[in-house]
């Protein structure tokens, strides 16, 4: 794969071709692969093989996998990378060959199962999908004919149709219905870039960069771990440095030149230390800043009355950052005030070739965490950064989203449960509150889908969840879409198998870096059958001869479910799942995705062409397409002359409108596309924020976490818990089924310095307990020097668990457990057993050595909703006490009326909407799912 | 054509995804790895640093554990991979002794050793390891090392590198970029009660409270120790067969002693003790139903094999002495000198097999170890013949026995003393070291391998007009010491970390 070349040739050395070894084989032959077969070498046993790309399904990078289809056993034998992938570039990280594991899962759940018992019993019986499809449908039908849109609910984990597919499904449906898990994990970063340039996500170039500064732990876990961690070396061999900042000791900051650990929450007090060290040292460029950045918009709406120059603009920002010395850094976080300095130096040495970072992390620690992600692009765009060669680009110019087929209309309704009027900015659904907005009968569910979701475990708050998912009156009909037990399935009224990675079509497009690429996830078994000469008319037909039981794929679920709802196409949901090519037919998924790769996936054709190839088979050939390479200066993009003849420019503003739809920016005479900001610029200033009742936060500035220091009484035992972190080799609650993943990591021991061990008289290996404010756990200590003193940090991923000895839970992963409610909403929970050893067809099974399923940390946090991004503030300020007598590993305890109370707390900071013109949230910021404007307006959409 | 592989760890980030992707290549077995990466922790907060390591085979030019396979179930091919045939492998576990990285395993399907053979079946179809092209950072490089044009040749050649201890003469052809150098010397590393996001197997022998100064061990996967009572209970019996016909020889040669005690008795234990030698040895292979291999498929450089055939002649020269014995009331001179020459065979040979694990340092003393064996073969072949004549109230013979049995132990103690003072060239001889007299052994060795079974038994030899229960007591604690002192040993020499 072709890479950019600009600034480091030296990054590629290492893809020569060795001098005689192939790293993949040649795509000419996929179609019969040869190999000798490893478990009988060293006898030359030839295999048959046919090669087959789908996408990874573990973390959301979405990396290419090629499935090697053993053609005389039909079976998959192996996943390799896929070499066409231009994100992966035939790489994967341990979670992409453990997706053997999750196939083969002798745990796996083969058939749609009903309860049998009551919710949460956990007796369950087969049910055909035939019987399941007809009571979703009614019950969907039945509430949309009722005019109860907002009670049919679909709640997505990781996103499987990430490219508009379930918008589709649902808008075809007319509702508001989707929600996401977004604000318990990036909802802080995105906030604060969206605030910056109308894209919530960044695109660092790092392979280009001279130097990494990052916030999160890219090397080994972070949204696009493999593909950015590809890139961070190359950019490292070429001479780059990097920093990393993370308080707690990850594999990351281990490769970092500069490993700067804070006090969490003060982070954007050091990074706005490292601005005013490049304002003051005069390392910015000033010719980016002045031509894109909306400081004349600043200095309008807030000095009027002074000069409204560029040069009165720094020094307005050389005022305003004055506070912020590297001695006021170090006293906020406890990095030496000169390693500040260093870094800054460094930043403003690299100049453009910045590429800086903030997922999660900080960003989803604490409260005002998104304003780290603005302190942080303000370091990128003070150096001009943005775009560039080595810079970071706004994920947009990095992605490629194909249009659909039959794209039904934005329907005209406002769901009030996900998007609540108390956080009109939020990004996005504010999810993890769902149990107490219907505590407070804010509205009831009659249809509720979680599909990749498990919330009673991943959220905080859980035993809330079980509350609620438990109360039939409030949930009416829950179906979890699971290919394995969860938590939440536990608590489920069906649970119906749907594909892994390899059993399911998708389409994916991520911002790994400076290029345009769509990635296609395929049904491995369907398609290596149909090669063969078979057909089906379902997914599920070839996974019932393959072996897999009946596992669907959710597109089709979708297709025949709205089928269902609407049989005779008399709601007009019908029309939008009829084939394109057959009129009044029921659309294939074969035929959705043919007609967006012949339609909508620009120079697919041309290149499927070039090799005798339909777009569509190209794809299933390849499962990987690169829409565009080199992908820079997005923003700089000149409009077409055509639209600037009937266009106007806002003599105040130079925002160029035709129709009432912004075109771009004018700078200098020139007009530019610009950012999908309302000034079309880069704002320093957010207009926003400031009429939205936040005029004090409208600039980057430094908000004081929840768990600053001042809140933390070192004296009375109380600390600060980060439970953030994750491990390169699990992924949140899905990587429970691999057998190879578990056994490298399968506990999450609290991490403490050795002072605090010291003061707690305690060992690696000893029990602590760690309360909060509703409830505590009994945990391991690990005591570790990769901590910062007063700190305690625990891993997310582990302490799964599991109800019954026999099903619920995968047994690889899962610890038995006993849950009490000891009084109204008194929660105790108990390991009866940790992981062991089990009969099945896997040997392997029998062969479990590890005890240990770690502890369900999050059950015990209440919800912390920062009140503009609506990220949950996962920092946690806690009391760490020896183990009290009695206290056995693995104890949790929860009282969820003190959870209720904690919201009602956190409920209060908020500044609801509406702010102005009676606007639920402001028209241009984005929002998936995005229904029709007037349902923005608080009077209509109902 | 030298094929190699260079792992360079500044690109390292320490994924285990060639841990995995060779799991899925090769169906390793959960609980036994190929390749892995540990982690060390150094230096204190906030100049801590965790660094990686990528372990695995490093297909050493002179590898020990071809040399120690009985069956040639080891090879090395022509292109410098050392591979493996697991349908000739007798699970005899030594190559995991002979190994100084702990590269092999039992894999628990087949109950043959394996290893990485770095997908030599990929590399006949012109494709890297499945470890190679998983790698996200291209850490991993495998090439031809002889080769300046090939990836590994050029970083070979421009690049300072290190493999896992060269003093081993093992010729590694993994060559190591920036790897931290701790990371190589696994003794002396600090042990924590756990890793940091997983169980240790094995809790640490040695692990004291949290001491920032060392570098800390913080990932690691398990290697168990491949011998245990078994081959203890082996070098036991063996110094019994052994020690019967050595004792009966000198008993013959120069106390002039006959009867039934050396022609029969002796023969007899000398018998019994050697197919218990031979089925213990064939009972601790993971394949028993393999062990002919030893004679239809034999390495004739190893020393289990040779060993294997001292013990059958060894064997069979017994019986003849004893047929003899029982038959003619005497024994012919040749099957005498035979015999004891066999004998020291027996009790000696398991130096030079223990030498040949190369990876245990404590064991490699052979001319020492040899010696030792000799003496203990004497003691114990004097104490169970004690044992015996006592049975047979044979006053004579006890008397004489008497007094090699107090020579042995005088030696033995000697040999002990040496075994203390004797200087420990490396990290792993003075952890086996430590292990044995002030670790996790230390309290079973000096109780029972020393006090009860070498001073106590001493005291009572010594005693002037000793009685005849004291000498059969002070046999019997001989005995016991003996087989204390083998486990224990035994032990130590695995207890040092080899990974």
């Amino acid at each position: 794969m072709k890479d950019q070349l600009p600034l480091n040739p030296a990054a590629r050395e290492l893809d020569a071709p060795s001098a005689d070894l192939a790293n993949f084989p040649p795509s000419s032959r996929w179609d019969d692969w040869t190999e000798f077969d490893p478990a009988q070498w060293p006898r030359r046993v030839e295999k048959h093989y046919s090669l087959i790309p789908t996408i990874c399904f573990n973390c959301e990078a979405a990396c290419g996998l090629l499935a090697y289809v053993d053609k005389e056993k039909m079976r998959i034998q192996k996943f390799e990378g896929n070499p066409a992938h231009p994100g992966s570039r035939g790489r994967n990280c341990a979670k992409g060959p453990a997706t053997i594991n999750q196939v083969n899962d002798p745990e796996r759940i083969l058939y749609p199962l009903g309860r049998a018992g009551r919710r949460g019993e956990g007796k369950w019986e087969r049910v055909t999908w035939d019987a399941v499809l007809d009571d979703l449908g009614e019950r969907i039908r039945k509430a949309l004919v009722e005019g109860r849109k907002n009670e049919i609910m679909y709640h997505v984990g990781r996103p499987g149709h990430e490219l508009v597919y379930n918008q589709r499904v649902l808008h075809a449906w007319g509702i508001d219905g989707h929600n996401s898990h977004t604000n318990v994990c990036s909802a802080g970063a995105r906030a604060g870039y969206a605030f910056w340039h109308g894209m919530d996500r960044p695109s660092p170039d790092y392979a280009n960069a001279r130097f990494i500064l990052l916030l999160s732990s890219h090397l080994e876990a972070g949204h696009y771990f493999n593909p950015h961690a590809q890139r961070i070396i190359e950019g490292k061999a070429s001479g780059a440095k990097v920093c990393v900042v993370d308080t707690r000791l990850s594999n990351t900051a281990s490769k970092a030149d500069y490993w700067l650990s804070p006090w969490p929450g003060s982070e954007a007090a050091m990074l706005l230390a490292m601005c005013r060290v490049l304002l003051e040292e005069n390392l910015y460029d000033r010719e980016f800043v002045r031509r894109w950045v909306n400081w004349e918009e600043y200095l309008r709406s807030e000095f009027p009355g002074e000069p409204q120059t560029f040069e009165y603009f720094i020094e307005v920002l050389k005022r305003v950052y004055s506070q912020f010395t590297p001695e006021f850094a170090e006293k906020e976080s406890g990095v030496e005030a000169a390693k500040i300095v260093e870094v800054a130096r460094e930043v403003g040495r690299a100049g453009s070739a910045v590429a800086t970072h903030v997922w999660r992390n900080a960003a989803a620690g604490n409260l005002g965490g998104w304003q780290v992600a603005r302190a942080l692009e303000l370091l990128t765009v003070l150096v001009g950064a943005v775009n560039t060669v080595g810079g970071v680009a706004p994920n947009g110019f990095n992605k490629y989203i194909p249009t659909p087929p039959m794209m039904p209309p934005a329907p005209n309704v406002w769901n009030p449960i996900t998007w609540a009027r108390e956080y009109p900015l939020a990004f996005f659904e504010m999810s993890f509150l769902l149990p107490h907005f219907l505590k407070e009968a804010r509205g009831k569910l009659a249809m509720y889908f979680t599909r990749v979701y498990n919330p009673v475990w991943t959220n905080p708050d859980g035993m809330s969840w079980i509350e609620a998912l438990s109360d039939e009156s409030k949930i009416e009909c829950h179906a979890c879409l699971s290919p394995t037990w969860s938590e939440t399935a536990l608590f489920a009224d069906y649970v119906l198998p749907m594909g892994h990675a390899s059993e399911r079509h998708d389409l994916m497009s991520q911002e790994t870096h400076a290029a345009r690429w769509i990635g296609f996830r395929q049904p491995i078994m369907r398609v290596a059958l149909e090669k063969q000469g078979r057909k089906f008319a379902f997914t599920y037909e070839a996974h019932r001869e393959a072996g897999l039981g009946e596992v669907w794929e959710e597109d089709e679920f979708w297709i025949e479910l709205s089928w269902r709802i609407d049989p005779d196409g008399a709601l007009g949901i019908r029309k939008y799942f009829e084939s394109p090519y057959r009129p009044g037919q029921k659309l294939t998924i074969a035929e959705y995705y043919r007609w967006i790769f012949e339609n909508s996936v620009p120079g697919l054709p041309e290149a499927a062409h070039k090799e005798g190839l339909a777009p569509l088979d190209y794809m299933r050939k390849y499962g990987a397409f690169l829409v565009q390479d080199q992908s820079y200066k997005g923003h700089e993009q000149s409009v077409p002359a055509k639209e600037l003849d009937i266009a106007s420019v806002s003599p105040q503003t130079q925002v160029v409108t035709a129709k009432g739809s912004p075109l771009g920016v004018q700078i200098d005479g020139e007009t530019y596309t610009g950012f999908p900001t309302p000034s079309r610029k880069l704002e320093f200033y957010s207009r926003t924020l400031h009429d939205w009742g936040w005029p004090e936060w409208a600039i980057p500035s430094y908000i004081k976490s929840h768990v600053h220091r001042d809140n933390i009484d070192v004296s009375k035992g109380e600390m600060l818990l980060l439970p953030t972190f994750r491990l390169p080799t699990l992924v949140h609650s899905r990587s429970g089924n691999s057998k190879w993943l578990y056994e490298i990591s399968h506990k999450n021991p609290v991490w403490l310095h050795p002072t605090d061990a010291a003061r707690l008289q305690v060992n690696t290996g000893d029990l602590v307990r760690v309360q909060t404010s509703i409830g505590y756990f009994v945990d391991r200590v690990w005591v570790t020097e990769g901590i910062r003193p007063g700190i305690v940090a625990c891993s997310h991923h582990l302490g799964r668990w599991r109800l019954q000895e026999d099903s619920g839970g995968e047994r690889w992963s899962t610890a038995v457990v006993k849950l009490q409610q000891a009084a109204p909403g008194q929660w105790k929970m108990r390991q009866v057993h940790g992981v062991r050893p089990f009969a099945s067809d896997d040997p392997d099974s029998s062969r479990i050595y590890w005890e240990d399923a770690g502890v369900h940390q999050n059950l015990i946090f209440p919800v912390q909703p920062d009140p503009i991004s609506g990220q949950h503030c996962w920092h946690q300020k806690v009391t760490v006490t020896r183990a009290a007598q009695g206290d056995r590993y693995g104890d949790i305890f929860v009282d969820t009326n003190l959870a209720h109370l904690e919201y009602q707390r956190w409920l209060k900071l908020t500044r609801p909407a509406p702010a102005t013109e009676k606007l639920r949230r402001p028209l241009w910021l984005p929002r998936p799912y995005r229904p029709a404007s007037e349902a923005f307006y608080v009077d209509s959409g109902k | 054509m030298r094929y190699g592989f260079v792992i360079d760890h500044e690109r390292c980030i320490g994924c285990h995804a060639c841990t995995v992707a060779c799991k899925e290549e090769h169906q390793v077995p959960v609980g036994v790895f190929r390749t892995w990466v540990k982690y060390v922790e150094t230096g204190q907060f906030p100049d801590t640093r965790r660094h990686f390591g990528v372990l695995r085979c490093n297909h050493c030019d002179d590898a020990p554990c071809i040399e120690i396979c009985p069956t040639h179930s080891l090879f090395r091919r022509s292109d410098g991979i050392v591979d493996f045939d697991n349908q000739r492998c007798i699970g005899c576990k030594s190559c995991m002794q002979a190994c100084p990285y702990d590269a092999l395993y039992i894999d628990p399907n087949s109950n043959t050793a394996a290893k990485c053979n770095f997908c030599a079946h990929r590399i006949e179809n012109n494709m890297e390891p499945a470890c190679v092209i998983v790698c996200p950072t291209q850490a991993i490089m495998a090439g031809d090392l002889d080769n300046p044009g090939s990836k590994t040749g050029a970083v070979i050649a421009s690049r300072n590198t290190s493999v896992r201890k060269p003093e081993k003469g093992t010729l590694p052809k993994l060559h190591y970029v920036g790897i931290h150098p701790d990371l190589l010397q696994p003794a002396q590393l600090a042990k924590q009660n756990g890793f940091l996001w997983a169980d240790r197997r094995e809790m640490p022998t040695t692990s004291g409270s949290f001491n920032a100064a060392t570098t800390r061990e913080v990932y690691d996967v398990s290697h168990t120790a491949p011998w245990g009572w078994k081959i203890a209970a082996y070098l036991w019996t063996k110094s019994i067969a052994a020690g019967a016909l050595l004792v009966a020889a000198i008993l013959m040669g120069i106390f002039g002693l006959q009867g039934s005690v050396v022609n029969v008795i002796s023969p007899a234990i000398a018998l019994i003790a050697v197919t218990a030698t031979a089925a213990l040895l064939v009972f601790d292979l993971k394949r028993p139903d393999r062990f002919f291999y030893l004679l239809t498929k034999p390495n004739l450089r190893s020393w289990l094999v040779l060993g294997g055939y001292i013990l059958m002649i060894y064997g069979a020269l017994a019986a003849a002495w004893l047929s003899f014995g029982i038959l003619h009331d005497s024994v012919p001179a040749a099957v005498v000198w035979a015999a004891a020459v066999f004998a020291a065979g027996t009790a000696g040979y398991s130096a030079f097999l223990f030498a040949q694990a190369r990876g245990r340092d404590f064991w490699r003393h052979k001319w020492f170890f040899c010696w030792q064996l000799l003496v203990q073969a004497f003691m114990a072949g004097a104490a169970v013949l004690v044992v015996a004549s006592l049975e047979l109230l044979h006053p004579g013979a006890v008397a004489s026995l008497r007094i090699l049995l107090e020579s042995s132990l005088v030696l033995a103690a000697v040999n002990l003393l040496v075994e203390l003072v004797l200087p420990r060239r490396t990290d792993e001889e003075r952890f086996a070291k430590r292990f044995l007299i002030s670790g996790a052994a230390g309290r079973r060795f000096w109780v029972a391998a020393v006090i009860l079974g070498l001073l106590c038994p001493l005291v009572l030899t010594v005693l002037p007009n000793a009685v005849h229960a004291a000498t059969g007591i002070a046999a019997v604690l001989a005995l016991y010491g003996l087989f204390w002192f083998e486990y224990l040993w035994l032990r130590a020499g695995q207890s040092a970390p080899l990974s």
